[in-house]
């Protein structure tokens, strides 16, 4: 299991559309769970509603996991994801 | 079995009407657009019948046949080979659409569609022009103020230079660089030529002109002027436009705008001003011939207002300061408060009758200025764009003017008309009497031909949002599963997802549904279920039910709108029947900041379910 924490930058935060840049983002990571959590509220990064749900805004920080597969290439990927859509 | 594209190409083109039928052809994701000479020609019943074509309409001069994903450019490219066509963009399409509209009409729509922009401007500039003006006529000891001179100012900005508020815009409507339409607005009235305005005061050999080439400038602006600067300004982006296309990329940024405004100034400053200036002289001599006689007088009345659209009617000036030194009375001025005194009528009687707020929102104040003798808000906001008014006014104005001029009304003063004229003339209760002849006409007139155009009344009928927790109707169904179906949540033109105007929609990453082009502003529930999420931007709601789960995003790129504009009616948890409202939202809002309202409609579990269906069906 690998983590992350991040602060959002994008001033929107994380809506709809890049909710589902993410998922797609996502996707592509195969055999990988990745779990997004802000506080105490946490949601599999694959479920847009879920995702959707946790109103992250500019300046929350969030914390993502990486289970299963290349757990150390997906966590880089995603990382670097996070800094350039978020 | 896989479509046979050749064929379903080579059938919709045997129902079309031949080669000569079909003006251009493209394709969108899902839907073959076509422009065709004359829909007579086509066999719909036939067209709809062919394999592959889903279903068709006919839209905004366009034929549209929906044929789908990932075939439609097959088929396209076989249409294109078996009917020798050239392959056009949707751009080409929409223009081909909006070139059959006939030259005549789109020569009289070219006016209104640069002066709806600026209709603010001028009207706030013409009433309170009438107003300023207006006072002094009442109370003399006003016009010597500090006041009114400072007043005098504010009002008359937009009018001393409108030719740059015109050529801005019409830059817009050609499609040229704006600021290169300033540039040539600007020019126009440069502080060093001579006011158009204050023209008539020089003798002709005193005014100063250049000598280019063989042509011989008079140095006069184009003050009041409206028709010369829309023919500068498109000359202009022709010629912007082509340069653009010719020269190489590299020195394009500099030699195009100076080729642009260095052509365009020499062409309207030698030939285009001439035009005018010879067809000014002309309207001048005509006019002064026309208002000595009874029938001129009915005559002027009535195409007065057409020199004005010209932007001429700043010439008569003249005609009034001729006829007072000459027998000290100017008759031309009921002739021309009679012409102005119509078409208040006929922008009041729009203003009255009409039900869109927006247009009755230009024409109460526009009716109130031209009472006051600026008319140029109510032709060009109200009157010359529905055409009817201003023919009523022109009607109006002659009956008024030939009264005029059968009880030989006058004033010793010049420059002002209708109200403000009443302190001057000579015969008080008779001019009242023209005044509302001429108005009176006009408006009935108005009030009995014109009729607003279903859609925009339409527009204004659609009822206003209700009590928060009350039920509409919901809509037909526009997605079906084997667990359930959702109903149309929004009001107006289901449009296929691949048609959104945004690329995370279109291309279904945040899941699978329908586009709503709303005709309301208003969002309701889809199906019986629970609110999951109302964003905090208010520009979006989620929902469940039936196994399903339900993305409502009104608009695109909202979310930066930070909730101004929406209202939602329900919060996180709240159970939903079909039909409940969600939330509203104001088009005009959305598209004011820049953005589409299209609604998507998405279910972001579409993975999930079994048997989807989208598309309207009743």
């Amino acid at each position: 299991m690998k983590s992350f924490e991040y602060v959002i930058t994008d001033p929107v935060g994380i809506h709809a559309r890049p909710a589902g840049i993410m998922v797609k983002e996502i996707k592509n990571l195969i055999g990988t769970t990745v779990t997004i959590a802000k506080g105490e509220k946490s949601a599999n990064a694959l479920r847009l509603m879920a995702v959707m749900q946790l109103g992250i805004k500019q300046g929350d920080t969030v914390k993502v996991t990486v289970e299963g597969g290349d757990e150390a290439a997906a966590a880089a990927t995603l990382e670097k994801f996070f800094k350039e859509h978020f | 079995m896989a479509l046979d594209y050749r064929k379903c190409a080579e059938e919709i083109y045997s129902h079309l009407g031949g080669k000569e039928n079909i003006i251009s052809a493209a394709h969108c994701a899902t839907r073959l657009r076509l422009v065709i000479a004359d829909n007579s020609k086509l066999d719909i019943k036939a067209l709809e019948e062919v394999d592959g074509v889903k279903g068709l309409f006919d839209s905004n001069g366009q034929l549209q046949l929906i044929i789908g994903t990932g075939t439609v450019n097959k088929v396209y490219d076989e249409f294109l080979a078996v009917t020798g066509l050239s392959a056009a963009s949707k751009a080409d399409v929409k223009a081909a659409a909006a070139s059959r509209m006939p030259l005549w009409k789109k020569i009289l729509k070219t006016p209104g569609d640069v002066f709806v922009p600026i209709l603010p401007a001028i009207v706030a500039s013409g009433l309170m022009m009438g107003l300023v003006e207006a006072i002094p006529k009442f109370a003399p000891a006003f016009g010597q103020s500090d006041w009114y001179s400072f007043l005098d100012l504010v009002a008359n900005t937009a009018f001393a230079l409108l030719p740059v508020l015109v050529a801005v815009s019409a830059a817009r409507v050609f499609g040229g660089n704006i600021f290169l339409g300033a540039v040539i607005g600007l020019m126009m009235v440069h502080p060093a030529l001579i006011n158009a305005w204050t023209v008539g005061n020089y003798a002709a050999g005193e005014i100063p002109t250049w000598h280019l080439f063989f042509f011989n400038v008079q140095q006069v602006g184009y003050q009041g002027h409206v028709i010369p600067v829309i023919l500068a300004v498109l000359l202009m982006s022709t010629i912007e436009k082509w340069l653009h296309k010719v020269v190489p990329e590299m020195i394009d940024l500099f030699v195009t705008p100076l080729c642009t405004v260095l052509i365009t100034a020499f062409v309207t400053f030698t030939i285009i001003g001439p035009i005018f200036s010879v067809l000014e002289n002309w309207v001048l001599a005509g006019a002064k011939w026309l208002a000595g006689s009874l029938l001129g007088s009915l005559v002027m009345g009535a195409i007065y207002p057409w020199t004005v659209v010209m932007g001429l009617h700043h010439m008569y000036n003249v005609i009034e300061a001729g006829m007072i030194a000459q027998t000290g009375l100017n008759t031309w001025m009921p002739i021309a408060s009679a012409a102005n005194f119509a078409q208040f009528g006929a922008c009041l009687a729009v203003a009255l009758k009409v039900h869109n707020q927006k247009t009755k929102s230009v024409a109460l104040p526009s009716s109130l200025s031209a009472s006051l003798g600026i008319t140029e808000p109510a032709i060009f906001g109200i009157n010359f764009r529905f055409m009817k008014p201003f023919l009523c006014g022109m009607a109006g104005g002659a009956v008024g003017a030939l009264f005029g001029a059968l009880f030989k009304l006058g004033a010793p003063v010049y420059g002002v008309t209708g109200i403000p004229a009443i302190p001057a003339v000579n015969n008080v209760p008779l001019y009242l009497v023209e005044l509302l002849i001429a108005a009176g006409i006009a408006f009935g007139l108005t009030w009995f031909i014109w009729k607003e155009d279903e859609e925009s009344k339409k527009k204004a009928e659609a009822p206003a949002p209700e009590a928060a927790t009350e039920e509409l109707k919901p809509g037909a169904s526009v997605i079906r599963y084997a667990g359930g179906e959702v109903l149309q949540p929004v009001p107006g033109k289901v449009i296929a997802m691949e048609d959104i105007p945004d690329d995370t929609f279109a291309a279904g990453i945040l899941g699978q549904g329908i586009g709503v082009e709303p005709s309301e502003d208003i969002v309701v529930a889809p199906f019986d279920g629970t609110v999951t999420m109302v964003f905090d931007t208010k520009h979006a709601v989620t929902l469940e039910g039936n196994g399903m789960e339900m993305l409502i995003h009104v608009g695109i790129d909202t979310v930066g709108m930070n909730g101004e504009g929406f209202e939602t009616f329900v919060k996180d948890g709240d159970e939903v029947k079909a039909g409940q409202k969600l939330l509203s939202f104001s088009s005009d809002k959305i598209k004011a900041a820049g953005h589409s309202n299209t609604v998507a409609v998405i279910l972001t579990n579409a993975d999930d379910l079994e048997g989807l269906e989208f598309g309207l069906k009743e």
